[in-house]
């Protein structure tokens, strides 16, 4: 029983909201405007569900003494600051703003910036020239790379003028972009589409059903 | 003699008149239906009529409607001159309108048409707009049924070989030689997008192995519900192998749900536990080279898979492994070997190949001049 509701509610559901993908009707529509507001009703609980696993995990690791345990203090700390600012005076308020702008966005914005050195030492990887499909690919991102900057025209028209190509690097690099790197996307997203969709049928048809765990 | 010059006055402005009209161009808009939108809510009603003559003086036209008993009202702003369709999208649903269309010139003089007969918005059940939308997927649907029912009978399918799945069980042993832990990440996906659900069907064949190898599997959490998912989805695994000791709700824990402070949690994880085998399966974004870069940084085997076309690159270059696109929900059914699961990976390539004919098709009529596909697909669209 305790899969075989969940199983009913997700056939009644998926069927119903396939549906309304191809009625206009106001029901119709009104129905899925309503059944994806539910979905909005999980996040508080979400919010208190993530509150405890987060407090749960971290009081194991300080009463283990794990490895590194004193930072869970520090969650702790930036919960607590956080909830004490944050829930008495809103989110407008000029302490929970400043701890948001000057700790939060700066953090996130030095991992983001963390890219360009790991974008560094994966194409360093991918593009050295042992096989022939690395050497292709090495050769596809220079012209790409050339046709981004300004000076990558006025080199190619320099270097490369005898090559019977108009538009210098960076029409090379728009032919790129638009022939052989869209069809292959194309191809892929197509290849998805029809997974998702395989995989949603095997849903609603209760067939996949690892995500409901165990139980009878 | 006064009579006959009155007579010749009236005679002039006459003239001066209909020619001063037909000098400006003002006839008014002709044909003017106003009809139910067709393939919407019954929130609209669509006034149409016929472009003024390329000459006339008409600088533009303004919508007038009369609701039942009531009189005339402007509606909307002032349309342009070459306009010829007007949706009124300010309707009440059951009321009947009807509708005058207002040609205007530059000195503002006006015509109005006639006026045209009262019009209802009514809903419609089916977009016919979206029928052959709807046969395709009828089409699709019941070759994967057909395909998972063919399964059930016994008869075996063909799979082919994807060398990403393959390595899964080399990845698990070798985290168990190495008396290494094994590191699962699901990426940012909630938990009602499929990708994630396709990871959490992966997750559940990789609890299965290490579940016998003994192997510690930590699974870091992006969303709070995916976590309580997740350590349900994983702890199956281990009492359906047997092994419900092994489980440790520890191993699977929430992290946060800010994109980069994940990245950072995760890569930090790598660092100082160094997993021999990191899964990185589900939606990624722009934190996709960060976990691949570090995990490649510690030496352990990668096994990447998503349907973020944007990511895949990044996990190319960076992972052993990678499952691509629709490899992601094939991993399920090729791991398990249930043969339902084949059923339908069968059905998704009869998918493929109809889509394969079609596009040969479609550029082979179209190189000789019939372009039926494309205009199909273009009304699909």
């Amino acid at each position: 029983m305790r899969r075989q509701v969940p199983l009913i509610l997700c056939f009644v559901f998926g069927i119903v909201m396939i549906f309304t993908q191809f009625s206009p009707h106001s029901v119709s529509q009104t129905l899925y405007q309503e059944v994806i507001s539910w979905a909005l009703i999980i996040s508080p609980f979400a919010l208190v569900l993530a509150t405890t696993t987060l407090i749960q995990t971290h009081v194991t690791r300080i009463r283990r003494r794990t490895e590194h345990w004193q930072y869970s203090f520090l969650v702790f700390v930036g919960i607590i600051t956080m909830v004490v600012i944050g829930v008495p005076f809103g989110p407008q308020n000029q302490v929970f703003e400043w701890f948001y702008t000057h700790v939060q966005v700066p953090m996130d914005a030095t991992m983001f910036s963390l890219l360009a050195f790991f974008i560094a030492s994966a194409a360093y990887r991918a593009f050295r020239a042992r096989t022939f499909e690395a050497s292709l690919l090495l050769i596809t991102a220079l012209i790409v790379m050339m046709g981004n900057v300004p000076v990558g025209d006025l080199i190619w028209n320099t270097v490369l003028s005898w090559l019977p190509l108009e538009d210098g690097a960076s029409g090379a690099r728009q032919w790129i972009l638009n022939n052989p790197n869209l069809s292959a996307r194309r191809g892929i997203i197509l290849g998805v589409s029809l997974g998702v969709i395989s995989q949603s049928i095997r849903i609603i048809l209760g067939i996949e059903r690892t995500y409901l765990g165990g139980g009878d | 003699m006064r009579k006959t010059i009155r007579c010749l006055l009236v005679y002039l402005v006459l003239c001066i008149g209909i020619s001063t009209a037909f000098s400006q161009g003002l006839t008014p808009p002709s044909n003017v239906t106003a009809m139910d939108t067709p393939n919407d809510d019954g929130s609209s009603i669509t006034i149409k009529w016929e472009a003024a003559p390329e000459r006339s003086s008409i600088s533009g036209y303004q919508i007038l409607r009369r609701i039942a008993g009531g009189g005339l009202e402007e509606i909307g702003a002032l349309l342009p001159a070459g306009t010829t369709t007007y949706v009124d999208s300010s309707i009440e649903k059951g009321s009947a309108y009807a509708y005058v269309v207002r040609a205007v010139t530059e000195t503002e003089a006006t015509v109005d048409s006639e006026e045209t007969a009262p019009a209802k918005g009514t809903g419609e059940l089916f977009h016919t707009g979206k029928i052959p939308l709807f046969i395709a997927m009828i089409l699709f649907s019941a070759g994967i049924v057909w395909n998972i029912y063919y399964a059930r009978s016994g008869k075996e399918i063909f799979v082919r070989r994807i060398p990403g799945l393959e390595a899964v069980d080399e990845a698990i042993g070798r985290a168990t030689e190495m008396g290494r832990s094994i590191l699962y990440s699901l990426g940012l996906g909630r938990v009602e997008e499929v990708p994630t659900i396709a990871s959490m069907t992966i997750l559940g064949q990789v609890a299965r192995r290490t579940a016998d190898y003994e192997t510690p599997l930590h699974v870091p959490c992006r969303d709070p519900i995916v976590t309580n998912v997740v350590r349900e989805v994983v702890r199956t695994s281990y009492l359906d192998e047997g092994r419900p000791d092994a489980y440790n709700e520890d191993n699977i824990f929430f992290l946060t749900e800010s994109q980069f402070a994940y990245a950072a949690g995760v890569a930090g994880i790598m660092t100082r536990e160094k997993p021999a085998a990191i899964f990185l399966q589900g939606q990624f974004f722009a934190e996709s080279l960060i976990l691949a870069e570090t995990g490649n940084s510690i030496g352990a085997i990668q096994i990447a898979g998503t349907d973020s076309e944007h990511q895949l690159p990044f996990f190319i270059a960076s992972c052993d492994y990678t499952l691509i696109g629709e490899e992601l929900y094939a991993a399920s059914a090729y791991l398990s070997r249930e043969p339902m699961l084949l059923g339908s990976l069968r059905g998704q390539d009869w998918g493929k190949f109809l889509i394969f004919v079609l596009m040969i098709l479609g550029v082979v009529l179209e190189l000789a001049g019939v372009n039926w596909i494309t205009t199909l697909l273009q009304r699909v669209s």
